[in-house]
């Protein structure tokens, strides 16, 4: 009787270590990705940047304009400098609850904050 | 063996009729026996009934997988008493996924492989499966595929060791005259289709 | 021959089976998409069962949105906003604009002027949107103000016409607004029941949250993060202009963006104005017209307009509800 490895050929390991491999990527990347409430940044179409708002950090972000630079502590996450003239982004203050956004409209860069458990803001959207 | 129908093809056809439903009632009895088995996490099992539907792929061809997996799953929850229950949508879609991959898997590159590769590939296919009805019918939550990596990490070694497992059965069975008259052998099968 | 039967009848169940799960998944689904456009932030919220449907809804109206955007913005060359202002007597303008117009000079009349859309110049003098903006000189802003008033500009049919050449159009104050009643427009064509179209502020809310009415938060004028005041509101717009969105500082004192057509210097009556009404036009035209006349006469124009409410915030920081406010707000 052959052993699992005498009977195997290439076209099998082939196989196997794919299945592997992509199950083991899987779990890593579940494994590192951010749970709990996010920041979760995108310029045009694309997500550029996904933390922990838990985790104090603090990010570069490239724009069409330069970079706007990201600050997240314990206050939320807001933007700390930038290079569009108006330098609305810095004044909207920090992006703390569940749906609050925050944006860079000259430099095209819009901060989101997404909880996977739902809603846990008091409202559902801001008017200011 | 001799019988009556002095016809060749007569005479293939009802070998292959007895020995469907001997490998059905086989993979009953595996799936039987497996389901008294404990398992850690609920529905991962080692899938040995697989054997026997890869023998049927092997031996014959892949309608003969489908008669003997569909078989499998009709009758093995009819007998625990799960038919239409939740675990048997889950079976029946896991045997579905496992099936039409492993026929896939074998038409296209079965040069290439032995029944182990096809195996691990059927044995992806049937968590992959039994995820998906399990996201449609029990957990109506996208958070269920997250166990997907780790099911899919297992199901490659329980699908190595029931190919493994069904090599040894095919070595058996290929030398038993039943099979060899009818002039069916492991490595022909793959250009008959 | 090569491929059996039950073998694609197996496939295609799978298949059938993944697109039924990616459109329908029996509960309800809330979709959440924001995007730069207008100069600010829109976000769409929709609910439905269907994602399919709800995430078509919601390109649609992002679409809308920004075809419109081009036609009623003065920073497009191509606007006919620009074009008017370009033009020495105005010009034919496209349907939309002029009903925004329409719209827009009912409410400059009846506020008395409070609310203007041939400020064009004057913001471009201020340049509030620039670089460097700077506090202009009283000859400049007397200059800029020559033939402004709502009387300088007339709608014929579809023919916009200005009293004086110089006049430039502005509808910043009412543009958003009546875009995002547009978009709103076209989720109720997608069949949507159920939703919220917010471009930076200017909001309209259909029909309910899922779980309850839509609760909007209120911006407090003065504290970063902080809220004023929760309301609860459902097939409604919703309007807030403050003093604190776009400005700048020059010696201390800050200019804001909304002009009082009197001084041709930001409006100081208000830090905050927030209207509660049936279309977010409207709403957008009288918050303006509320933040340049201040907390009484703006209350009294507000009474001239039944089912509309508002709360004001003074220059001093009291709070000014109009009657029927208190029947929206839930918190505090």
């Amino acid at each position: 009787m052959k052993t699992p490895f005498q009977v195997m050929t290439g076209g099998d390991w082939l196989i196997v270590l794919t299945l592997l491999g992509v199950s083991v990527a899987g779990i890593a990347w579940l494994a590192t990705a951010p749970k709990g409430t996010r920041v979760v940044v995108t310029s045009g179409d694309q997500t550029c940047f996904v933390a922990d708002l838990d985790q104090p950090q603090s990010v570069d972000l490239d724009g069409p304009l330069g970079k706007t630079r990201l600050v997240i502590d314990e206050t939320g996450a807001h933007v700390t400098s930038s290079p569009c003239p108006r330098k609305i982004c810095i004044s909207m203050g920090p992006a703390r609850h569940s749906g609050d956004l925050l944006a860079c409209v000259p430099n095209r860069i819009m901060v989101r904050i997404e909880s996977p458990s739902g809603e846990d803001a008091p409202y559902d959207l801001l008017s200011r | 063996m001799t019988c009556s129908a002095a016809n060749a093809e007569n005479l293939a056809r009802a070998r292959r009729q007895v020995f469907l439903a001997l490998f059905i009632a086989l993979a009953v009895s595996l799936h039987i026996l497996e389901s008294l088995l404990p398992s850690p996490i609920p529905w991962l099992r080692l899938g040995l009934a697989n054997i026997m539907t890869l023998s049927a792929l092997y031996l014959y061809d892949g309608r003969a997988a489908w008669t003997v997996s569909m078989a499998r799953v009709g009758l093995g929850s009819l007998l625990l008493g799960r038919l239409f229950s939740p675990g048997f949508w889950l079976a029946l879609t896991g045997a579905i996924a496992a099936t039409s991959v492993m026929i896939l898997v074998h038409r296209i590159c079965g040069r290439h492989l032995s029944p182990i590769g096809v195996s691990a590939t059927g044995a992806a296919g049937h968590a992959l499966g039994q995820i998906l009805a399990a996201r449609l019918l029990i957990i109506q939550h996208e958070a269920i595929w997250q166990i997907a990596p780790l099911f899919l990490f297992f199901t490659v070694f329980s699908g190595v060791l029931t190919g493994w497992l069904a090599v040894i059965l095919l070595q058996r069975l290929e030398q038993h005259p039943a099979f060899q008259t009818s002039g069916v052998a492991l490595d022909e099968q793959a250009g008959k289709d | 021959m090569p491929w059996n039967r039950p073998l694609i009848i197996g496939m295609i169940l799978l298949l059938l089976a993944l697109g039924w799960l990616r459109t329908n998944s029996g509960e309800t689904e809330l979709v959440r998409s924001s995007r730069l456009l207008m100069g600010t932030i829109v976000e769409i919220v929709v609910s439905g069962q269907n994602t399919g449907q709800l995430e078509a809804a919601v390109d649609d109206a992002f679409a809308e949105m920004a075809r419109l955007d081009r036609l009623l913005s003065r920073h497009y060359q191509d606007s006919d906003v620009t074009r008017v202002s370009q033009g020495s007597k105005g010009g034919k303008v496209a349907p939309e604009t002029a009903e925004v117009v329409a719209l827009g000079l009912d409410v400059a009349r009846r506020s008395n002027g409070a609310f203007d859309m041939t400020l064009g110049r004057l913001k471009t003098l201020w340049g509030i949107d620039q670089e460097n903006p700077v506090v202009p000189t009283q000859e400049a802003i007397a200059e800029a103000l020559e033939g402004v008033g709502f009387r300088a500009l007339s709608l014929e049919g579809l023919n916009l016409v200005k009293q004086s050449p110089q006049l430039m159009v502005d509808l910043g104050g009412i543009a958003k607004g009546y875009i995002v009643d547009r978009a709103v427009v076209v989720l109720k064509n997608h069949g949507i029941t159920s939703g919220a179209v917010n471009a930076g502020g200017d909001m309209y809310l259909l029909g309910q949250h899922p779980e309850h009415p839509w609760r909007i938060g209120i911006q407090h004028p003065r504290e970063q993060g902080g809220i004023l005041a929760t309301v609860q509101v459902r097939d409604k717009a919703v309007v807030t202009s403050g003093d604190y969105e776009r400005f700048f500082e020059q010696d201390g004192q800050r200019y804001h963006h909304i002009f009082d057509p009197e001084t041709g210097s930001p409006a100081r009556g208000c830090q905050s104005v927030t209207v509660i009404t049936d279309s977010v036009a409207l709403g957008d035209a009288l918050a303006t017209a509320l933040f340049v006349l201040g907390p009484q006469k703006g209350l009294e124009l507000l009474a001239d307009y039944p089912g509309s409410e508002g709360l004001i915030v003074a220059a001093d920081g009291t709070l000014h509800p109009s009657q029927g406010w208190a029947d929206y707000q839930s918190a505090p």
